[in-house]
């Protein structure tokens, strides 16, 4: 099972992956065109701040099954069998937001989509970068991201990482000292100094 | 539905003074968008950015550094993030040395038009000053008028922007041990412009990859703004307008006018608005003002504009940075007058909400939405009754309706110029350095600097001063810090009760309050001249006195600029906010310790001001034990 991985602790909230991500689903696939075009692509992915300034890119897990697939009245959500993506067929989307209600991540906002002439508002969730994936790149988020927040891959080779690390730690006794992943010094220091100023107010 | 309990919340969560809370609360009532909707608005801020690790420069670009050890660690040119942390730091500060120092030569070009006789309204108030530092410079005083002084002063002063001697002369005012840790570290400034001209070559690509190389010449563009720019703006501002002496005012939104036509002077330099205070004061102008109905007109400043209308004339200050929008959304202000720097690009879209206008002053600070009225030295005091009388024609336009201003005005003192602090010692350092000496004062500290939404307003400034009085050290402001002490209470000899048994004693014998307002940020050149002046009477170099400096709510680049010439100087620095440099472990090294080998100062980040106060003091006793004191 493929999919794109979260990493909060490496996310920096830069909102690469939210550009990237609209790029992607604008006409033109590009940033400059993207701008200016009549239905301006929107984002998929959610860069939400939370506490102490700290960040969570939120994005579609493309559940199996999927709640907003379960509950939707007119079979607009449907899988791709290949890369196990959940995917709107916006012509049968009627935005009655069920599948928003059912979401467990909320990750499903509604938007005009430059696919649909008629300009109403669909669910515009993520597609899993479906078209990319089929000619053998990464969903664009994850290719954006240049921390390692986000990672795409198999779910077990991926989370086999973190295994791995918490393997060491507790062969070296390290406790909850270590973090998994590392922390530099310096990143430490300065998120320190922001959970200092989100206290205060 | 609108819910009037949770919108107090939100306000005294964002500020701590009790009537910008109000005008908070008044400004969501009217759905006026603020400093702190547009914040919330910018969440999340990039981390790249934040660490100071993106280079937007050159057409590579743009780049970032993988803040956690990964790739990729070089921008496309090779640089790394010790350089790319650098190269922004050195841009960041070129951009408020640079502020600082253009404010200061319009001052002078306005000294030598009226020494010229080309100036409409000036003249040349303070002729011991003239005289001080036109021997500095070396011109003859004697039998000689104060205009033909001043050209030649003024011309001598415009000239060290681009002086060919390798050397400002207001530097020389530093004391000789300071200025031999400038030369041994080679970066003793050598002219304005040139160190501002430098500082935007070395961060073109390919100009070097040392980031201490880069480092050292942020240090020596600092010091051409605080031994040049500001304070060639602080010493031509008092000869022409006076230097400040202790002079009684009030503080905060409540000095805005219910009943009188009300003029906000908002921005940094006062030439313009020197003018219109003399226009205020013009029989035929207040006549028209209560024609119109009015009771009079009610000038009241605001930022660095109103500090040195305040400072000099005893003229109300409204408030600071974070407080223009909520002047304005009293809906009492008729006019709010700009020149610039520290202005909100989006003033004239909160003015349009209401009947105020936004006047527009400066040809380098143009406004969408503002009316101009070009400023120049020739037609100033009729620029500035043209301004009164559009203020007085607005008047009627005031919905009454609209209007809310708060209650109490806050009892505040100003005009603490180095030379009011001197006098009031009874001409000599000496009772002050016997009081540190005797330990009744333990030392000094300049509070400095601006508001920022990523701190409840004022909350930085007034906790960081209160601590440290209570703990016998003397706060000296300039700035927003020096108006926030203003709104809260502490500039009134009164406040001596808050602070410790020995600095009371003092204020109290002396009738001063135990935090002094200096004046505006480029005043922050004041503090200067009272560290040297303090350090020549002992022989020591500005690095040995117990002194300090905090700029708890910065947000400017000026402050980079400020905060790097204090340290340069000898004076170690505790910023609560922290500037973008943490993406370079090297850079951050090299501020906040490796500097001590150099000028026996360093930086410090610290956003919590009870932990800022115990650095300072700490710092101060480091200090005081090296005097063996």
């Amino acid at each position: 099972m493929n999919t794109v991985f979260v990493r909060p602790e490496l996310c920096i909230g830069c909102r690469h992956c939210e550009v990237a991500c609209a790029v992607e689903h604008a006409q033109s696939k590009t940033i400059f065109g993207a701008i200016g075009e009549e239905r301006i692509s929107q984002p998929r992915i959610h860069v939400e701040p939370g506490i102490d300034y700290l960040t969570f890119p939120n994005r579609c897990r493309h559940c199996d099954p999927a709640p907003c697939m379960q509950v939707c009245p007119t079979e607009a959500l449907v899988r791709d069998r290949e890369t196990g993506s959940v995917l709107v067929d916006y012509g049968r989307c009627i935005g009655c937001a069920v599948c928003a209600m059912a979401c467990p991540f909320g990750i499903i906002t509604f938007h005009s989509v430059h696919q649909l002439s008629a300009g109403r508002d669909v669910n515009a969730k993520c597609d899993n970068c479906i078209e990319r994936q089929n000619s053998g790149k990464i969903p664009a988020c994850a290719e954006a991201c240049k921390t390692g927040a986000l990672e795409f891959g198999d779910a077990n080779d991926l989370i086999r990482v973190s295994r791995k690390d918490f393997t060491l730690r507790m062969q070296k006794s390290e406790g909850t000292d270590v973090e998994v992943p590392r922390i530099p010094e310096n990143v430490r220091a300065f998120r320190a100094i922001l959970k200092e100023i989100a206290e205060m107010s | 539905m609108y819910d009037s309990h949770a919108a107090q919340k939100i306000a005294e969560n964002r500020a701590l003074d009790k009537n910008d809370q109000e005008m908070i609360v008044k400004a969501m009532d009217d759905g006026i968008e603020t400093v702190w909707d547009r914040f919330a608005d910018q969440q999340p801020q990039c981390g790249f950015g934040q660490l100071g690790v993106c280079c937007n420069r050159c057409a590579m670009g743009p780049c970032r550094i993988e803040p956690f050890g990964k790739k990729p660690t070089r921008g496309v040119c090779g640089a790394t993030a010790d350089l790319i942390v650098a190269r922004n730091l050195l841009d960041d500060l070129v951009t408020g040395a640079a502020a600082h120092s253009d404010h200061g030569r319009e001052v002078l070009e306005v000294l030598l038009a009226t020494a010229e006789g080309k100036s409409q309204g000036y003249q040349i108030l303070d002729e011991a000053k003239l005289h001080r530092v036109a021997e500095e410079y070396g011109i003859k005083t004697k039998g000689r008028k104060k205009e033909a002084v001043a050209g030649d002063l003024a011309r001598a002063l415009l000239e060290e922007y681009g002086t060919l001697k390798n050397r400002i002369q207001m530097a020389e005012r530093a004391p000789e041990k300071t200025k031999d840790a400038w030369k041994k570290a080679g970066i003793v400034p050598r002219s304005v412009d040139r160190e501002i001209v430098e500082s935007m070559h070395r961060i073109h690509m390919g100009v070097g990859a040392d980031y201490t190389n880069i480092l050292l010449h942020a240090m020596r563009t600092s010091l051409s703004d605080g031994w040049g720019g500001s304070m060639m703006a602080t010493e031509a501002s008092d000869i022409l307008f006076g230097t400040p002496t202790p002079i009684s005012t009030w503080a905060n939104l409540a000095t805005l006018s219910r009943d009188k036509v009300n003029v906000v002077l908002h921005g940094h330099n006062p030439i313009l608005s020197e003018m219109i205070v003399k226009a205020a004061e013009d029989p035929e102008l207040v006549k028209r003002a209560q024609k119109a109905g009015a009771k009079g007109i009610n000038l009241v400043g605001m930022c660095c504009t109103g500090n040195e209308l305040l400072m000099r004339h005893g003229i109300p200050i409204a408030g600071t940075l974070l407080d223009q929008e909520l002047a304005i959304a009293t809906g009492a202000v008729e006019v709010m007058v700009i020149d610039y720097q520290c202005i909100f690009p989006s003033i004239t879209h909160t003015a349009s909400c209401y009947h105020t206008k936004v006047v527009a002053t400066s040809e380098k600070s143009k406004v969408p939405g503002a009316i101009y009225k070009e400023f120049h030295p020739a037609t100033g005091l009729d620029t500035a009754k043209e301004i009164i009388g559009l203020a007085i024609e607005n008047f009627a336009n005031r919905n009454p309706d609209r209007v809310r201003i708060p209650e109490k005005p806050m009892h505040m003192m100003a005009g603490f110029s180095e030379e009011a602090i001197r006098k009031a010692l009874g001409g000599t350092y000496k009772p002050l350095i016997d009081a540190i000496v005797a330990g009744k004062i333990k030392g000094a500290v300049g509070i400095v600097g601006c508001n920022n939404p990523k701190i409840k307003q004022d909350y930085g400034h007034i906790t960081l001063a209160k601590e440290l009085i209570r703990r016998d050290i003397l706060v000296v402001e300039t700035g927003c810090a020096a108006i926030a002490s203003g709104k809260a209470g502490l500039l009134v000899p009164e406040a001596a009760d808050m602070a410790g048994p020995g600095l009371k004693s003092v204020c109290n014998a002396l009738k001063i309050p135990p935090v002094l307002h200096m004046g505006s940020c480029v005043d922050c050149s004041r503090i200067l001249m009272l560290a040297a002046n303090i350090a020549k009477e002992l022989n020591v170099g500005i690095g040995d006195l117990p002194l300090g400096g905090a700029a708890p709510e910065w947000y400017s680049q000026k402050a980079i600029s400020i905060g790097t010439y204090f340290v340069s100087s000898g004076v170690y620095t505790v910023l609560g906010i922290p500037p973008k440099i943490f993406g370079s472990t090297n850079v951050v090294n090299l501020l906040a310790g490796q500097l001590n080998g150099v000028v026996n100062a360093s930086f410090a980040v610290e956003p919590d001001p009870v932990k800022a106060a115990d650095l300072l003091e700490a710092e101060i006793n480091r200090k005081r034990k090296a005097l063996g004191i």
